[in-house]
């Protein structure tokens, strides 16, 4: 690395951080300014904080959003973490190439088609329902258990567990792969048991890149709007898809209240995120 | 020091990202008090509407972008082959459909172009009705006194109550007609008797009660909402024992009646399918819960009755659509043309276009897709050819339409705009989240 | 024996993978298929025709295609020259460029997209594929700015150094030396940001307004109690180009896929 550099480094970061800063920071400072009613749209100049106090209101359809929200994240986080460590550690002792490409096929299948999937195989007439009826198991499609728009976002769940297993599955076997198997081995010879292996050998190893990789996959899960504006019910509604129909709304004096919402998303996701952050930076100190 | 001047440089950058937002954000103030006439001003192109000729001249070579909610295959496909086939043959205009989810789409694109000053538009015709039109209309957005004026419009009954009413508020030649409607049931003839069908509200929940679990309506609020809004509308007008009354807005009439529709609609939920707790968005997702055996009942607006699904593959061939012995609420869908639309001239022709008595006679036969009725008076009519092609399309129906005097004896009109958000935020607010 | 049940599992993995395909397949090609039949009886490529011939399929399958390829080649342009100077250099202030470079990936597009609605709809970008693009570069460019400084961190300058002091020029050098180096980073990359451009639906939604209209604005609006076989075909033209990418770059995938994924 050479001491003095012909030009800046500034000049060649001049392009992308433009583009970055000047639209981040816009569309950031447009939602400040719409969330305090100055929507100037339809000549609304004075602020106030009165979508807050509308949004923030004991009774507004928005805690019980904010809960939805936080069950479906939690939840479907939780149980793709559990799922990855196990499938990740099952697959990490009998490696195949061909586990690899499985699992990255799974990147060509956005969230939105993943979940047109769940949709048409798990509904109470879906592809599944069909062969329970054909196997007498059921006799009418209410018979079928409902998975898909379901007040209990169940539907949402399965369907970013089939994206989120796939790729914490990848983030533990990455760094299960780039470990030397030493530590392993010794504690093989050293008479550990196989579950003994995993709970004090693998489970430390993996444990930073798991709990990072798991806050990004909550951050994105708490803030994308497809999966449950597509598997939702109509109530109780994930908060984007409740921001985004407050933004959409003819009305626009409802749009100070989608600003507000899409702020406080952002505010969560980015506290999580930083959370996320820290524990990379712990993991990169400890390894040193 | 080099530095030193970079980091001043990324400032510069930072102060300019926030700089044009600052300048923009009080910009639009001055855009709004702006007419939004200036290009209606005469220059090269333009048309005079009593004079069709140079309408059509004046639309030659133009792309008329029309605004149409696009949540059925089988309509967007009608529109492509019928209309702009047709235009590009005759007159050399190009059909740029452009699909919404939801008519309010396209108001709100003609309302926050006008917010931003914008002349010329993006639309040049709307699929309208209701209470989109009147939100227009209301806001001075629309073009005016042309409905009448084009050459087709002496086919219309302009005399019509049904056809001058557009949701009890006058049309005042600010949209031409295309279509007729009438809400109808369909049901499985293979799974349900004809003579167990209820006809009325009341015979409904006993029905849905007796059955639960095998009912749902189309939820008023969602995308597809105007089929919901207008079975919840026919409630209660057998409720409130009469429809005319609800011609006219009327605060306290609606405060009156409304307890009594919302213990009607709570009674219904606990039968309904999925216990009420979710609704099918629009009648396409009815239709895929109906033709699953998930309900027993779909909801159509068709003329066609089940006729345009049957023949989509979408709902079995036993499928057939009846109506209540009173109160199935019917009316006319209409196209608007905005007063910033680029293309007007190219915009009137198309209107004229689906008035043409061959094209009315195309859209209600079930195979085309489109299956919606008549915006013309048949009686009108001179061209015998075309009078005969009319008539012949009426009795092509077959089995899956509700016969034409079932339908006429049941036929009530639409109440007035305004209802439409009420029966919307009190459905909302006190059935779907109780 | 045991062999045998570790082998039936990961094929019970791999099925789960390619089901949805399956899936598709069935819907798109089949009519009149209604609960309880388990399979579909009435096979018909009716369907696929009709979707082709929709005045809209094309057109919005080849305006994806056209923004999704601005979006590839104009991230690369951008992120070339920052992420050689985030993978070679060490400057003062570097840290708070990457944390400024990681900030897309952090705030989600739904703010980003309703935000930027606002903005572009006063300087006339909405509505126009410029401003999709646009939009589009936001979640793409960090990840092409990783990919890519990963890629400059294993890069030995001293090729570039050789090829000067034999006298070749810097624009030669940099496309025969320096580009040709890395090439399979550049390829992952752009194909990358032409993924996420690709499958974006909110960005897109919110900065087209219902004028710029790719697959994903098609499906998403078809999808919740459209025609089934119409969702399945549009549903496979939709990953198409996905798993085409995949299949191609499989091998380059097993280094960098993972920084990608989310987001997509």
């Amino acid at each position: 690395m050479r001491d003095k550099p012909i030009f800046s480094p500034w000049l060649s970061l001049a392009p992308a951080l433009t583009i970055v800063i000047l639209l981040l920071g816009a569309s950031l400072l447009y939602a400040i300014a719409e969330s305090v009613g100055y929507i100037s749209a339809i000549g609304q100049h004075e602020i106030s904080l009165s979508a807050y106090r509308e949004t923030l209101n004991l009774n507004s359809e928005f805690w019980t959003s904010l809960i939805f929200s936080l069950w479906i994240s939690v939840a479907s986080t939780i149980i793709s973490a559990a799922v990855a460590l196990t499938l990740a550690v099952w697959l990490s002792e009998r490696s195949r190439n061909s586990d690899t490409f499985a699992l990255n096929w799974n990147l060509a299948f956005p969230h939105l088609v993943w979940s047109v999937a769940i949709l048409l195989f798990l509904s109470q007439s879906g592809l599944l329902a069909r062969w329970a009826a054909t196997l007498g198991i059921i006799q009418m499609p209410a018979d079928f258990p409902v998975l898909v728009r379901d007040r209990f976002g169940i539907g949402i769940i399965l369907s970013y567990l089939g994206k989120e297993i796939p790729f914490l599955t990848i983030t533990i076997l990455s760094v299960l792969r780039s470990q030397s198997i030493g530590f392993d081995v010794v504690a093989e010879n050293l008479g550990a048991n196989r579950w003994q292996r995993v709970r004090y050998v693998t489970i430390p190893q993996v444990l930073p890149a798991l709990l990072a990789g798991s806050l990004i996959v909550f951050g994105f899960i708490f803030s994308s709007y497809e999966v449950p504006a597509l598997l939702g019910v109509g109530y109780p509604r994930a908060l984007p898809v409740l921001a985004l129909r407050f933004f959409l709304d003819p009305d626009l004096r409802a749009r100070s209240e989608g600003m507000v919402i899409s702020l406080i998303i952002t505010l969560i996701v980015t506290v999580v995120a930083v959370i996320s952050l820290k524990i990379g930076e712990r993991k990169e100190k400890d390894e040193g | 020091m080099k530095r030193i001047v970079f980091l001043f440089v990324t400032f510069a950058l930072l102060l300019a990202a926030c700089a044009p937002s600052a300048a923009t954000v009080i910009q639009p103030a001055v855009a709004t008090d702006q007419p939004a006439t200036t290009a209606s001003t005469l220059a090269a192109g333009e048309f005079d509407i009593n004079n069709w000729e140079s309408v059509l001249t004046s639309a030659r070579g133009q792309t008329v972008n029309w605004y149409i909610w696009g949540g059925s295959d089988t309509i967007n496909a009608f529109v492509d082959n019928f209309y702009g086939k047709a235009l590009k043959e005759k007159y050399d205009i190009t059909l740029n459909r452009v699909p919404v989810a939801d008519t309010v789409d396209a108001v709100n694109q003609v309302l926050s172009e006008k917010q931003a000053g914008k002349d010329p538009g993006a639309v040049d015709l709307i699929w309208i009705n209701g209470e989109n039109f009147f939100t227009l209309k209301q806001a001075d957005l629309l073009y005016k006194d042309w409905a009448q004026k084009i050459p087709n419009a002496k086919l219309v009954n302009w005399d019509n109550p049904a056809i001058k009413l557009d949701f009890g508020h006058p049309v005042d030649n600010q949209e031409s007609p295309w279509s007729s409607a009438q809400f109808q049931f369909i049901y499985d003839s293979a799974r349900t008797n004809a003579d167990e069908l209820p006809h009325s509200y009341a015979d409904l929940k006993t029905w849905a009660c007796e059955h639960p679990g095998r009912f749902t309506y189309v939820d008023p609020t969602g995308s597809g909402g105007f089929l919901g809004a207008r079975f919840i509308k026919g409630a209660l007008y057998e409720l409130s024992g009469g429809a005319e009354q609800w011609l006219n807005f009327d605060q306290s009439l609606w405060d009156k009646n409304s307890p009594a529709l919302g213990s009607y609609l709570n009674d219904l939920k606990l039968c309904l399918w999925r216990n009420g707790e979710t609704y099918p968005k629009d009648e396409s997702e009815l239709v895929n819960l109906f033709a699953n055996n998930e309900v027993d009942f779909s909801m159509t607006n068709d003329i066609t009755g089940a006729g345009r699904w049957i023949n989509d593959g979408r709902m079995p061939a036993t499928a057939r659509a009846f109506v209540f012995n009173q109160y199935m609420i019917g009316d006319f869908n209409y196209v608007a043309i905005p007063l910033n639309a680029p293309n007007k001239a190219a915009a009137l022709v198309l209107a004229n276009l689906l008035l043409e008595p061959e094209l009315q006679a195309a859209q209600i036969l079930p195979e085309n897709g489109f299956g919606l009725g008549y915006a013309i008076d048949v009686t009108r009519v001179t061209d015998s050819a075309a009078l005969s092609a009319l008539q012949s399309a009426a009795t092509k129906l077959g089995d899956s339409a509700t016969p034409a005097s079932d339908l006429a004896k049941s036929l009530v009109g639409d109440s007035a705009a305004e209802y439409q958000t009420l029966v919307e935020q009190g459905w909302s607010k006190f059935v779907l989240q109780k | 024996m045991k062999h045998f049940v570790t082998s039936k599992f990961r094929y019970i993995l791999y099925l789960v993978l390619v089901a949805p395909l399956l899936l598709f397949i069935a819907y798109a090609f089949s009519t009149r298929w209604f609960f309880p039949q388990p399979f579909p009886i009435e096979w018909t490529m009716e369907t696929f025709q009709h979707v082709f011939h929709d005045s809209q399929t094309i057109p919005s399958l080849a305006q994806g295609l056209w923004i999704a390829s601005l979006v590839g080649l104009l991230s690369l342009i951008l992120a070339l020259p920052a992420a050689r100077v985030l993978g070679l250099r060490k400057f003062r202030g570097r840290q708070l460029v990457w944390l400024l470079f990681f900030l897309p990936t952090i705030i989600p597009p739904l703010s980003v997209g309703m935000g930027l609605n606002i903005l572009f709809l006063r300087v006339g970008l909405a509505g126009t594929i410029a401003g999709v693009v646009l939009a589009h570069i936001i979640p793409t460019l960090p990840y092409t700015i990783f990919t890519l400084s990963s890629a400059y961190a294993r890069f030995d300058e001293n090729y570039e150094f050789q090829a000067l002091a034999l006298g070749a020029s810097p624009w030669h050098i940099f496309l025969n030396v320096t580009l040709r180096m890395m090439t399979p980073s550049l390829v992952v990359a752009a194909l990358f940001a032409f993924l996420i451009s690709w499958s974006q639906y909110l960005l897109t939604l919110l900065i087209g307004g219902g004028q710029v209209i790719t697959l994903p604005i098609l499906l998403f609006s078809a999808a919740s109690g459209g025609n089934p076989s119409v969702i399945a075909t549009l549903s496979l033209l939709f990953i198409a180009p996905p798993v085409l990418v995949i299949a191609v770059t499989a091998r380059q995938l097993n280094q960098h896929g993972n920084q990608i994924r989310e987001q997509y």
